[in-house]
């Protein structure tokens, strides 16, 4: 997904997903790997899960509003700070482990047929609806839940590239989908047309696989778009503060100003892994990040929840530094070279263009090490598969080697490409699309700097960033040469998360929202995908994928610069813990007061 | 009088309706990014794009489209839904509107009083001590960004992060009907900041309106019949200055109302501007069209209600 509006990666997490979820079935089994941070810094694996006080209401102060509310359409780390507290989805991550699921609403691992073609998954009892529904959730929930992901009044992102194997998934459209059976109450299966069970499991940790109940939602539902969200109802310890008819949107929720999450009356503790301290959680929406910072950390009973200003996060880490949270694996930003189109469908140009490329330069400008590590391919840090693609250092290969670049291998790169000279001498003016605001709009000036140090006449085209993604970067047909400002963040803790749809030629979307910005289709690289896509076993897959990686940095296949870190922000008498899964923000599931 | 309000008024819904076909224009026929696909979100299935373009109507000939669109402002007040929390616009708009009202006239009032105040002493005792300090200072607080003043008047005197903690900060807005004394606390801070800019270009303008009109005939006339300075400035003089100012007055007050972004955002009041500018950082294209129609709308009725007051104001204007 991209980094700041989540997109889509088409994951299969493979029969590991089974062999992890029976793995840390117990809570002491986790192993984190949060990633480190400077000595006095929190980090998710520093941050107690248990033993938290009892009570209190946190304040959060968001500079930004929810996209969707609604689980079914939520697809943005914003959104996902609610959906975490309120929803329970059928498998979900406890906050520091973004490796291994564990059972959520859900009671045990999904049950896997030989021909990977049907999966049965038990349902746990005793899970309650919050008001106005309270009944207890049944099978029949979460498939009206999957049902609806399909409804275009809802608009769920990825119903369409995870759960298409479903029987039925295809052509429907929000009413019943033939593949989803509920034998019993407390059982789902799903009945599939190819053996892509790893997939659908893998998806299964997103929100739209929380429960929703049919008779309450169908007529809300059926309005254009759906109105659910403003009156979704609860399986977690929190729920949308609403009026008795269940209404949230102006009671528990006020675009734009606030948002209110109560205590669900209805929930069982026994039935939920999350400690759920807190009594009340009052989001303020809005402000000025750099006012928003200063009150955090001024401030008691305060945490910031989305990315703080700069100026904030040098201020938390000179004089507030116990009150900061790094937290590693937040994704990734790359330089897309359109491998299809244009001067770069020349290797040894990309090549040239990764060695002489100031990495260290644009990592500066997105705050310096604090925040970002250089990067030096494509899977980042969190990530299984990570250490066998080379860890920080990446791949030896002499344009990976001089993280600030370096012009004399940028020049045999040139001349290989056919550049005597060592500078390009086409015609052809390249056209770069980025993003404004800061520090997006640095890193391409720096990333445009490189192009024309080699030679190449640009033409540098800042815009918003909704539109770089939705009329240029993103639109096959624009042939944009050169977008400096993507990125990538995963749905799932599996390396097919983070390489499968940037990058592969079997997703390239020419008629419509395309995320393999850079066009990459090289044969070798899909066939090896397809391949690693059915490998089995957390160890084999992280090989299978690590090895995939290098073959992307070896082809060059874009110019990768920042693997991102997460800051998070919070007041001395907070005791914040952040979710890996969801870059690092706070998880008001496991936070407390001090 | 009345038939000159009439034509005013119909020239204002005139100008509406021609806002309103440009706004379509701009985000229907020329949009930055497809709709659908905004709405639909990011790698979206291309058949749920269609069943969404299809909903929004825009899958219709543009003449339907617009002609839809047109209706259901005019004759439903109906500006659409946000993309994102689906919420009318119509109401995110009327929610909002309490605030910026607060802000802007508040704001207006303070600017009036501390600029015509400062305009007309200058005015009395040109290149006086008083004069120059007082046209220097509003030099500088013309030349003061107010997203830099804002902050500035955050930190020196908020009660959360300031140095010296009087007031009550960001996020502390809370609407008149709720709570009038921390209304009125709220705003103290945001009135300044938005009241300093314009208090200084309104002191400038007053003193060289006061300064021309002092010369006038008419104010020699006043004081050869024996009235006193203070009746001869304030009654004659400043009432004959204070048309340009009113000009303007309008103009600021319906572009405030209408863009106050940077004042909402700073010290976290949910107003109009903040809506408009967080709608545009997401094209969140309907809630863009409805705050830009009704900022047109205050600038108009301002507008109008700036040109009533020259009649009562100047006995020399008279409307046919």
């Amino acid at each position: 997904m991209t980094r700041s509006m989540r997109t889509v990666a088409l994951v299969a997490l493979a029969g590991v997903f089974a062999l992890a979820l029976a793995a840390c079935g117990s809570s002491s089994s986790s192993s984190s790997s949060s990633g480190s941070a400077p000595s006095g810094v929190l980090t998710p694996a520093t941050e107690a899960q248990s033993g938290g006080k009892r009570g209190g209401t946190l304040n959060v102060l968001n500079h930004e509003d929810f996209e969707h509310i609604d689980p079914g359409q939520s697809y943005f780390s914003i959104d996902y700070e609610a959906d975490t507290v309120t929803s329970r989805p059928l498998y979900s991550y406890k906050p520091d482990n973004f490796k291994e699921p564990v059972p959520d609403m859900a009671s045990g691992v999904p049950q896997i047929s030989a021909d990977k073609k049907t999966i049965t998954i038990p349902i746990r009892h005793g899970v309650h609806f919050s008001p106005p529904v309270n009944r207890e959730v049944t099978s029949a929930d979460i498939a009206y839940a999957l049902d609806r992901g399909a409804n275009p009044n809802v608009g769920n992102p990825y119903f369409g590239a995870y759960f298409n194997s479903i029987v039925g998934a295809k052509t429907a459209t929000g009413g019943p989908i033939a593949g989803i059976t509920t034998p019993n109450k407390y059982t789902i299966v799903f009945h599939l047309t190819e053996p892509k069970a790893a997939t659908v499991i893998g998806a299964l940790v997103l929100p739209l696989s929380a429960p929703v109940p049919e008779e309450y939602a169908k007529k809300l539902d059926a309005k254009k778009p759906s109105e659910y969200g403003n009156y979704q109802v609860a399986t977690g310890p929190y729920m949308w503060k609403a009026d008795s008819s269940g209404k949230i949107l102006g009671v528990g929720y006020q675009p734009g100003k606030s948002a209110t999450l109560v205590r669900n009356p209805n929930w069982n503790a026994s039935t939920d892994y999350r400690p759920a301290y807190l009594d009340q959680i009052n989001i303020s929406i809005g402000g000025d990040t750099n006012v928003i910072g200063r009150q955090v950390l001024e401030g008691s009973n305060m945490v910031q929840n989305d990315t703080p200003a700069q100026a904030i996060v040098k201020l938390a880490y000179e004089k507030f530094r116990s009150q900061l949270e790094i937290s590693s694996g937040a994704g990734d930003h790359y330089v897309a070279l359109n491998n299809k189109n244009g001067p770069f469908k020349n290797v040894d140009l990309r090549k040239a263009y990764w060695a002489v490329l100031d990495r260290k330069a644009m990592d500066k400008a997105r705050g310096g090490e604090l925040v970002s590590d250089v990067m030096t391919h494509f899977i980042y840090p969190e990530i299984p598969g990570f250490e066998q693609a080379g860890g920080p250092a990446g791949p030896k290969l002499d344009f990976n080697e001089h993280p600030e670049g370096d012009m004399a291998v940028a020049e045999k790169y040139m001349k290989l490409a056919g550049y005597p000279s060592g500078k390009y001498t086409g015609s052809a003016t390249v056209q770069v699309v980025g993003s404004t605001g800061s520090p997006a709009s640095e890193d391409a000036q720096i990333a445009n700097q490189a192009l024309t140090s080699l030679g190449f006449k640009t033409k540098l085209n800042l815009v918003d960033q909704s539109v770089m993604y939705s009329k240029y970067c993103g639109v096959v047909s624009e042939k944009i040469d050169v977008c400096p400002n993507v990125g990538w963040l995963a749905d799932f803790g599996d390396p097919e998360a983070v390489l499968s749809v940037p990058f592969n030629g079997e997703y390239i979307v020419n008629n419509g929202t395309n995320s393999n910005w850079g066009l990459v289709d090289v044969k070798k690289i899909n066939k090896a995908m397809k391949a690693a896509e059915l490998v089995v076993g957390k160890q084999a897959r992280a090989e299978a994928w690590a090895k995939i990686d290098t073959e992307l940095v070896e082809e060059a296949v874009a110019a990768p610069y920042d693997w991102s870190k997460q800051p998070n922000i919070e007041s001395k008498n907070v005791a914040g813990v952040g979710d890996v899964a969801n870059e690092g923000s706070w998880d008001y599931s496991f936070t407390s007061l001090k | 009088m009345a038939r000159y309000i009439i034509r005013r008024l119909l020239w204002g819904v005139g100008l509406l309706i021609i806002v309103s076909a440009a706004t379509f224009v701009m985000f229907r026929v020329f949009p930055t990014a497809d709709p659908a696909k905004l709405r639909a979100g990011r790698l979206q299935d291309h058949r749920v794009i269609a069943a969404i373009r299809h909903d929004l109507g825009l899958d219709k000939p543009i003449l339907t489209q617009f002609w839809i669109y047109m209706k259901g402002i005019f004759l439903h007040f109906d500006l659409g839904y946000s993309y994102y929390s689906t919420a009318p616009v119509k109401t995110l708009i009327l929610n909002r509107l309490s605030a910026t009202v607060s802000l802007v006239l508040g704001g207006a009032v303070v600017w009036l009083g501390s600029g015509l105040a400062v305009g007309i002493i200058s005015a009395r005792k040109p290149r006086s001590r008083l004069d120059r300090f007082s046209m220097g200072g509003a030099l500088v607080l013309v030349s003061a960004p107010e997203y830099w003043l804002g902050l500035l008047a955050l930190f020196a005197f908020a009660s959360d992060i300031g140095k010296v903690k009087i007031f009550p900060g960001s996020g502390s807005y809370v609407g008149l009907t709720s709570d009038p004394v921390k209304w009125f606390t709220s705003l103290i801070l945001p009135w300044l900041v938005v009241a300093a800019s314009n208090a200084a270009v309104y002191a400038r303008l007053m003193r060289s309106s006061l300064i021309e009109t002092m010369s006038e005939d008419y104010i020699r006339t006043a004081r050869a019949k024996g009235l006193s300075e203070r009746r001869v400035v304030l009654r004659h003089g400043a009432r004959g200055a204070i048309n340009p100012i009113l000009t303007i007055l309008g103009l600021d007050i319906g572009v405030l109302l209408g863009s106050a972004i940077l004042v909402e955002t700073v010290f976290d009041i949910p107003g109009i501007g903040r809506l408009n500018y967080d709608a545009i950082t997401h094209s969140d294209f309907p809630i863009v069209q409805g705050t830009v129609l009704i900022a047109a709308l205050f600038i108009v009725v301002a507008n109008i209600v700036v040109d009533i007051a020259y009649a009562y104001l100047d006995p020399r204007v008279r409307y046919s």
